[in-house]
């Protein structure tokens, strides 16, 4: 064996740090690691003295030097989880902590990492997990932005008009859609900032070439770049408004057939695979339930399912839906938490409702809130009161359940970035479950 | 700060001063060392700088809210040194100007990734979230906009361009390696920069050129050679993309050749005298035909305008082929003329027009235009099958006899008039199988399946009513040989062949007197036959039936004479007779007269088969004349064949009488078709009914309005249909 050639020395604030380029290269190309080697890893010729010194904090150097070695993130209690990151900043590593912070996402495995308190008391809108492990969180007006550190941005203020729903286009931009107050013109869906919460873009509607205000409701996101918003115009002008991502510009508009439900839908999600948007408007926004799915291409609505004329018990009507691809279905959920399926493949017939909790019935909460649903790469996901349950297919069977009985009831959840957010009404605390690095053997 | 603050400016609140702020020196003192050490690296003097210490300064500008500082020095700095750049590059000359702007460009390259290294944290932080360019791309546009569009640069630089690949069009030899350097830096720049500041000239260029040397090459050369040179021509701009352009440029630039070259001179082209496409086509000239194909596909309008030269050259040898007169002596020579035709074109889309449908279709549609201009090609293709089914296929395969049938299927799909090929068919095939003449059994049958395939069961049952007749005529003979075996001892043999009336082209004929002996013969069948069938009826055929006679002529030669029965009949009598007139013949053998002549005439007039001699000698037969037997008659051959003369092809007055009742054949058809769709659809009127007829029949032949309208007429008369009584041009079905 020779002499090991790749070996380089590091003075950070007076302690020797002895490694190797190959660990360094690890840092890769966009790196302070990256700039101070050449395209083989080899030192830059200007740079080739015996020892480099950085002024920095040696401890947090070792910390990060391990995370480079091992591809796995040990902090020792007595250090800061912040002082980490900006140094990781520093080094120009801070993607490589945070993919070792938490493991792929997997339903059965979560654990309660922290638990937020928000800036605003109670009455959450909606939580938002945004695709590199933030979250945007929506109360009255206000929207908050965390980003993966859980360190609280700028927030987006909305001038006192009222959020309805939020989404992420991607780690810096956020869509809020809010309604319109009267005799201002303004309302409809903004493009936001997610670092200083300025707004970028506003999304317009035109009704035969007249730019009009509106209302927007549910959001959703297709990957060919189409933003989907329901719409209430003030002269009846209700359906669903397309807009590109990229350009800004709306692109189309299904207007609301009579005697159906659209510009006041409380849920949208696209089905990329039908290519089809799913619509539902739900009880208590309306006293009836409208399920359907719309093709935009030919303007028509291939599925469609109300429980207008059935007789309503309680037991009966449909809190949240949503559609499941794969098995070609839509799952609804009651108020008891009775999960219900219908078959897309077949035109509206009835809810196939599997009673597995009656036990719920007479022990509500003083408070309760509305049960919602979540998919999330075959598991089914569905929050009641203080938890969330865990499904899986086919069956559906109940494989794990997530609670803590602080904050009260979960008013929303969200599932992004291998992380799951859980909003809880009374408190405004919210709640971020991870899945654990994977075991080391 | 808005308006109204600023008019009451008394009430405008101090801000707040105890802020942590860093003495600003101490960001000068750090920019300058910053901007040193980006000057040293300009000067490629790095190697002493520390990057550590380099990287600290940066991060501690940005950290300390000195970004925007940092981020405009940067700009200063850079640009400063850029334009110093322009300036060398500018002095610069002739040849070395490219060299030179390349050189620099590859210092600014490296220069920049260094400041982007030690500018990083910058990079990473300040710049995402104050909407600011990347350093990397802040460092290309000031190249671009200090360097390529500096005005004593731009113009050169485009000009330089152009002049080198314009000589490399004339044969030159340049440097490609800096070509496609500097073309890449402009792509580098962003496609606009490449598209707005070099393609767009060029292709400008490219088009002004090739428009000058199509206009010498069509001047000077023949049709071949110039598409070679276009060729040639295309083949090298794709080249000179994949060399050193962007790959995007392909379609524009191809698009120019092909528009200068060819879409701009391709009527010439195609119409050139001696050599334009017609000359290819006459010589097969695959290779030429295949470029014109191949160059022409790429243009607008190319395709179509090949096709339409083609098809109405076609039409135009067609049409010659089929009505001139010295082919249509010869039926077989005239079909295979037709085959040879169609096999040329099938060859020269095959090699040349990479079989394209769309020219097969017009191959086709050529074919079914000029056959269908000779009304006799139905009857010149059966010939030309019987001449094939008789004898033609002797020694030959059996996959050579299916490609042959398949060729006359194809040229049987062109007729319109299939009927009529039928009855001609018809009438060939009896007289094959009758005589025994049929070479292969399974060629035949083969045929049949073809034919069934194309026009379905009803176009062959017939056909194949006349391959049953034969076999079971066979089982017959047998039966009857079996049961008189004892009784005839050695009178002549006989064979019948039993025709089902309607199978066959028969028409009603007087029987001729037989011989004696053969009348016995014949009776005796008769009874047998009408024993073992009951309730049918036999009529004699004897114009069709042949014979096989011993003869012993006057020196003791012996002969066996085959002949026709007409032919039988007359010579049986000079067994009894030594001379006999044409008056006593005829009167003796009741044959019919036409019949008669051409029988004395084969019998007495075909030098060496003349079994009989004839006064006065003379080539036709007279009602004076007298016949007597030739005992002088000599053959080297035991058995002697006397054919009778008959016209192979028809004579007029036959063919009109084919055509007749091919005609009377039709009528029914018709019929049938009107009544099928007046019972579907009740009411029509009287344009669409013919529409629908001439479709329902086309697959056997194209029926004539007029004939229709008889038609429909003859079924209002029978009360089949009547016309509406408010409009005449309706016509109601009468259920």
């Amino acid at each position: 064996m020779g002499i090991q050639k790749d070996r380089v020395r590091f003075n950070v604030g007076g302690k020797i740090f002895d490694t190797s380029a190959t660990t360094l290269a690890n840092a890769g190309r966009n790196s302070l690691f990256g700039a101070m080697f050449d395209e083989n890893w080899d030192l830059q010729s200007g740079h080739s003295t015996t020892e480099h010194f950085i002024d920095r904090n040696p401890d947090y150097f070792a910390v990060l030097l391990d995370l480079l070695r091992t591809g796995e993130l040990y902090l020792p209690s007595n250090m800061s989880e912040k002082q980490l990151y900006r140094e990781a900043l520093f080094y120009g590593i801070l993607d490589h902590v945070r993919s070792a912070k938490w493991g792929p996402f997997d339903g059965n495995r979560l654990r309660l990492a922290r638990s937020v308190t928000g800036r605003a008391p109670g009455d959450g809108t909606a939580i938002r997990a945004g695709p590199d492990g933030g979250c945007c969180v929506a109360h009255g007006s206000m929207v908050h932005v965390y980003d993966w550190m859980l360190e609280v941005h700028p927030p987006i203020n909305l001038d006192y008009q009222r959020v309805n729903d939020a989404g992420w286009i991607d780690p810096e931009s956020i869509v809020i859609s809010a309604c319109e107050r009267f005799g201002t013109g303004d309302g409809g869906m903004g493009l936001f900032s997610a670092s200083t919460g300025e707004r970028r873009y506003k999304f317009h509607v035109s009704h035969e070439n007249q730019v009009k205000s509106y209302t927007a409701g549910a959001l959703s996101f297709s990957p060919d770049y189409k933003l989907f918003s329901s719409c209430k115009g003030r002269s009846n002008e209700y359906g669903i408004g397309v807009w590109d991502q990229v350009t800004g510009k709306q692109i189309d508009f299904f207007y609301e057939p009579p005697g159906w439900s659209l510009g006041e839908a409380d849920k949208l999600q696209w089905l990329h695979g039908n290519n089809c948007l799913l619509v539902a408007t739900l009880f208590p926004r309306k006293d009836n339930c409208y399920i359907g799915l719309l093709d935009f291409r030919d303007k028509s609505m291939p599925w469609s399912w109300s429980d207008v004329g059935a007789p309503i018990t309680d037991e009966k009507r449909v809190r949240d839906a949503i559609a499941m691809e794969e098995s070609s279905s839509v799952c609804v959920v009651n108020e008891y938490e009775d999960l219900g399926f219908m078959d897309l493949r077949r035109a509206a017939g009835s809810v196939r409702w599997s009673s597995r909790s009656r036990l719920m019935k007479g022990k509500m909460p003083d408070e309760p809130c509305y049960p919602k649903l979540a998919l999330h790469e075959g598991q089914l996901f569905s929050s009641m009161n203080d938890s969330i349950s865990v499904f899986r297919g086919p069956d559906w069977v109940l494989t794990s359940r997530l609670r803590r009985t602080y904050g009260g009831s979960i008013c929303d959840f969200s599932i992004g970035g291998d992380r799951l957010f859980a909003l809880h009404s009374e408190e405004n605390v919210f709640d971020i479950w991870e899945t654990p690095s994977p075991p080391i053997i | 700060m808005n308006s109204s603050n600023q008019k009451k400016r008394n009430f405008q609140i101090e801000a707040f001063k105890h802020k942590v702020v860093v003495d600003p020196k101490y960001a000068d003192k750090t920019w300058k060392i910053l901007e040193h050490a980006i000057t040293e690296i300009y000067n490629h003097n790095a190697s002493g700088l520390s990057f550590e210490e380099l990287y600290r300064n940066a991060y501690n500008m940005v950290l300390h809210k000195f970004g925007e500082k940092l981020y405009s020095g940067l700009v200063g700095t850079m640009t400063l040194h850029l334009q110093e750049m322009a300036k060398t590059i500018e002095a610069a000359q002739g040849n070395l100007f490219l060299e030179e702007l390349n050189r620099k460009w590859n210092d600014h390259n490296k220069a920049l990734q260094m400041i982007r290294d030690i500018l990083m944290y910058m990079d990473r932080t300040f710049i995402p979230s104050n909407r600011k360019t990347p350093v990397h791309e802040l460092g290309l546009n000031l190249w671009r906009d200090n360097v390529i569009h500096s005005s004593k640069i731009q113009t050169r630089l485009l000009d330089t361009l152009l002049e080198l690949i314009q000589k490399e069009r004339t044969g030159e030899i340049i440097n490609r390696g800096l070509m496609r350097n500097i073309i890449k830096m402009l792509m580098d720049l962003g496609s606009s920069v490449y598209q707005e500041d070099f393609e767009k000239h060029f292709l400008e260029v490219s088009a002004d050129f090739y428009r000058a040397e199509s206009q010498d090459f069509i001047e000077c050369c023949d049709c071949g050679d110039y598409l070679k040179k276009a060729e040639r021509r295309l083949n090298e701009e794709i080249e000179r993309v994949s060399l050193y352009l962007d790959s995007k440029s392909e379609t524009k630039i191809t698009n120019v050749v092909e528009k200068e070259m060819i879409a701009s001179h391709m009527l010439r082209l195609v119409h050139m005298d001696n050599s334009g496409l017609v000359n290819m086509l006459i010589d097969d000239k695959y290779e030429d035909l295949g470029r014109m194909y191949n160059l022409f596909r790429r243009v607008p309008n190319g395709l179509p305008t090949i096709r339409d030269v083609m098809t109405s050259h076609l039409r135009e040898t067609g049409k010659q082929l089929v009505t001139d007169a010295e082919k249509l002596k010869d039926p077989v020579e005239f079909v295979q003329c037709l085959l040879n035709e169609k096999d040329k074109y099938d060859k020269i889309i095959n090699l040349a027009f990479s079989n394209d449908k769309t020219f097969q279709n017009a191959l086709n549609s050529s074919f079914e235009y000029f056959i269908n201009l000779n009304p006799r090609s139905p009857e010149f293709i059966s010939l030309f099958v019987d001449e094939k089914l008789r004898k033609g296929l002797k020694g030959v395969s059996e996959e050579d006899v299916e490609t042959i049938l398949d060729k006359v299927m194809m040229l049987f799909r062109y007729l319109q008039e299939k009927d009529v090929f039928e009855k001609y068919y018809k009438q060939h095939l009896a007289k094959r199988l009758l005589s025994g003449k049929t070479v292969s059994d399974d060629a035949e049958r083969s045929l049949i399946v073809k034919l069934k395939t194309e026009c379905g069961y009803q176009f062959t049952s017939k056909l194949e009513g006349m391959f049953t007749d034969m076999k079971t005529s066979q089982d017959t003979m047998q039966g009857f040989y079996a049961a008189y075996a004892a009784e005839l001892g050695d009178s002549p043999t006989l064979v019948v062949q039993v025709l089902t009336t309607g199978s066959w082209p028969t028409q009603p004929s007087i029987t001729c007197n037989l011989p004696a002996e053969m009348s016995a013969l014949c009776e005796k069948f008769r009874s047998y036959y009408l024993g073992t069938h009951t309730g049918r009826r036999l009529s004699w055929q004897t114009n069709m039936g042949t014979a096989d006679l011993k003869a012993i002529f006057g020196k003791g030669q012996k002969h066996e004479l085959n002949v026709s029965t007409y032919q039988m009949c007359v010579l049986m009598l000079f067994n009894s007779a030594d001379r006999l007139s044409y008056k006593e013949i005829e009167q003796a053998t009741e044959i019919p007269s036409s019949d008669l002549r051409r029988c004395l005439q084969s019998l007495a007039c075909v030098k060496g088969k003349n079994v009989l001699r004839k006064e006065p000698m003379s080539k036709d037969i007279g009602e004076e004349d007298a016949f007597f037997v030739n005992d002088k008659f000599a053959s080297k051959f035991y058995k002697v064949k006397i054919g009778t003369v008959v016209a192979q092809k028809e004579s007029e007055p036959e063919k009109q009488e084919t055509r007749q009742r091919v005609e009377e054949d039709r009528k029914p058809q018709i019929e049938a078709a009107i009544v099928r769709i007046m019972k579907s659809r009740r009411v029509l009127d009287h344009n669409n009914i013919i529409a629908e007829v001439t479709k329902q029949l086309q697959s056997r032949f194209l029926a004539n309005p007029g004939e229709i309208k008889k038609r429909i007429e003859s079924l209002i008369e029978r009360d089949f249909l009547e016309r509406d009584s408010s409009d005449r041009r309706l016509y109601r079905y009468l259920a």
